[in-house]
């Protein structure tokens, strides 16, 4: 009880952290149904390796000195344009000489993390902030975060309840939709961009891990809960929201790292629901 | 144009790599085809040549304006991870008249509810669509199919996971929904029985000896063809 009072009486050291990550951790369930009913969970861990390079980098050209240049290498704006880009890429392009398009999305997830690593031996002020992205730490958030952050969740689900109906079609059955004359690919485009987009935001403020954790495992548990497609979305956001707060809270009390804490409690989840999915099945 | 899907000097094939051709064909409106050939043979390479989804190595593919297709695919390609139900399967057949974007209509529900009684399957319709039978996943989609009021109804081996008693079902709704919406239908099938039964018209393939054949079925199936594709002897009674 005494945890317990301790953690609310300094709301104000969590609060803004907490809302980030319980937005992302909601934002990125619902978008990581998407993720995993597609089969492309790895499509995310490089999204999120890509993201991260784009902060790494711009760490480094700062360092470099860009002058007037310094708006355009922020690392929001970096590392969202190179995780869009990327999504555009692997969204456009399915067939790579003879390699699979999971090969190449295995290429960008590794050369992503190299060349992290390698800008990160680089960079001398902001070698902190990069071990922070690489591993997740987010006890403090940047105060724009609290804004971004809701804003960017609120685009995408904006525009991923307008298009539900369109975007679960194409994920679904899209040789048929190509025969009703759809626009698969831009619909296909627009699936991986708000992914990036939500990727490149939340990767910088929570790091890779949880950020990962999110789009993977709240989906999954809910495919262990749940038959009805809607109630998977819905769960999603519900156990990705609740695994960042969960994560946060216990991050904060048994001063264990933030984004390890956050992908733990997910993984916590995970388990329950597989115990759960066993249980239904056998009885 | 007078037919509703002309081809014309048509090669079929992946990667601008032709396969087989040129081929010419001519359908028309109300027509039943049955398209036959061993396995390997280009039946579903043809099939998608016509539906626009590969891109002919060369010649022209031509489709009558406003021309709607009703697709019934083989079950076995959905991935059974999607958790949908029967009534969302079927509503996605109504989606070729509702663009991106844009909301279903009553007038839309009530098209696809009239699908699902068709079928027998409106009892279905919050099952998903991985726990149903062969032949209840075939009846679901054709409902799918007969939802976005096609033209032209497409069907993929629509009996390759059903026993005799559930092809004989499919078929006869099959059967029922081209003569009450005068539709035109393309069938891809091994069965050569179930293709002669109901199929007024045959297109006989086999890319491996470049053989392609379109017409009446005493025109295609003859004893020679049958005895080549199909190893059955002359006077098999198949016509």
């Amino acid at each position: 009880m005494g945890i317990l009072s301790e953690f609310i009486s300094s709301y104000f050291l969590w609060r803004d952290p907490m809302i980030v990550g319980a937005v992302s951790g909601a934002v990125c369930g619902f978008l990581g149904v998407y993720v995993v009913l597609r089969r492309i969970i790895f499509v995310s861990a490089a999204l999120t390796q890509i993201s991260n390079f784009g902060v790494a980098l711009s760490f480094y050209l700062e360092g470099l000195g860009m002058g007037v240049l310094s708006s355009f290498i922020h690392p929001f704006i970096l590392s969202t344009v190179l995780t869009s880009l990327a999504a555009v890429f692997f969204a456009m392009k399915r067939d790579f000489s003879r390699i699979s398009q999971e090969g190449v999305i295995g290429f960008g997830f590794l050369i992503a993390s190299g060349a992290v690593i390698i800008l990160g031996d680089r960079i001398t002020k902001g070698a902190h902030d990069i071990a922070n992205i690489l591993f997740g730490n987010a006890v403090v958030v940047d105060p724009g975060d609290v804004y971004i952050i809701p804003a960017v969740a609120l685009a995408a689900l904006v525009i991923h309840i307008v298009f539900y109906k369109d975007f679960v079609f194409v994920s679904f059955d899209e040789e048929t939709a190509r025969l009703f004359k759809y626009p698969v690919r831009t619909l296909n485009t627009a699936v991986l961009i708000t992914i990036a987009v939500v990727v490149a935001v939340a990767t910088r403020a929570l790091g890779a891990l949880p950020v990962f954790s999110f789009l993977a495992l709240p989906p999954l548990t809910s495919l262990f809960l749940t038959e009805r497609l809607k109630l998977v979305f819905a769960l999603s956001v519900i156990i990705g929201a609740l695994s960042a707060a969960l994560g946060y809270f216990f991050s904060f009390v048994l001063s264990i790292p933030t984004g390890a804490s956050m992908a733990v409690s997910a993984s916590a989840f995970f388990i329950l629901g597989l115990l759960w999915r066993e249980v239904k099945v056998r009885t | 144009m007078p037919n509703l899907i002309e081809l014309e000097d048509v090669t079929i094939g992946y990667e601008n790599k032709g396969m087989l051709g040129p081929l010419n064909l001519a359908i028309e409106k109300g027509q039943f085809w049955g398209i036959l050939g061993p396995n390997g043979s280009g039946k579903s390479t043809l099939l998608k040549t016509i539906l626009g989804l590969l891109p002919a190595v060369s010649g022209s593919v031509k489709t009558s304006d406003g021309t709607v297709f009703g697709y019934v695919p083989q079950s076995e390609k959905f991935d059974p991870l999607f958790p949908v139900s029967v009534g969302e399967i079927v509503t996605m057949g109504r989606y070729s008249r509702v663009r991106p974007g844009k909301n279903l209509t009553v007038s839309d529900m009530d098209y696809i509810t009239s699908s699902l009684e068709k079928t027998g399957i409106l009892h279905l319709k919050d099952r998903t669509f991985r726990s149903l039978s062969g032949g209840e996943k075939q009846r679901a989609l054709l409902a799918r199919a007969i939802a976005g009021e096609p033209d032209v109804l497409v069907l993929d081996e629509p009996t390759a996971s059903v026993d005799v008693k559930g092809e004989t079902q499919i078929m006869e709704l099959v059967q029922g929904v081209k003569s009450d919406d005068g539709l035109t239908v393309l069938m891809v099938s091994h069965f050569i029985n179930t293709v002669t039964e109901y199929a007024d018209r045959i297109i006989l393939i086999d890319k491996d000896s470049g053989y392609f054949k379109a017409g009446g079925k005493s025109e295609v199936l003859t004893d020679h063809n049958l005895s080549t594709f199909f190893g059955l002897g002359a006077g098999s009674g198949i016509i």
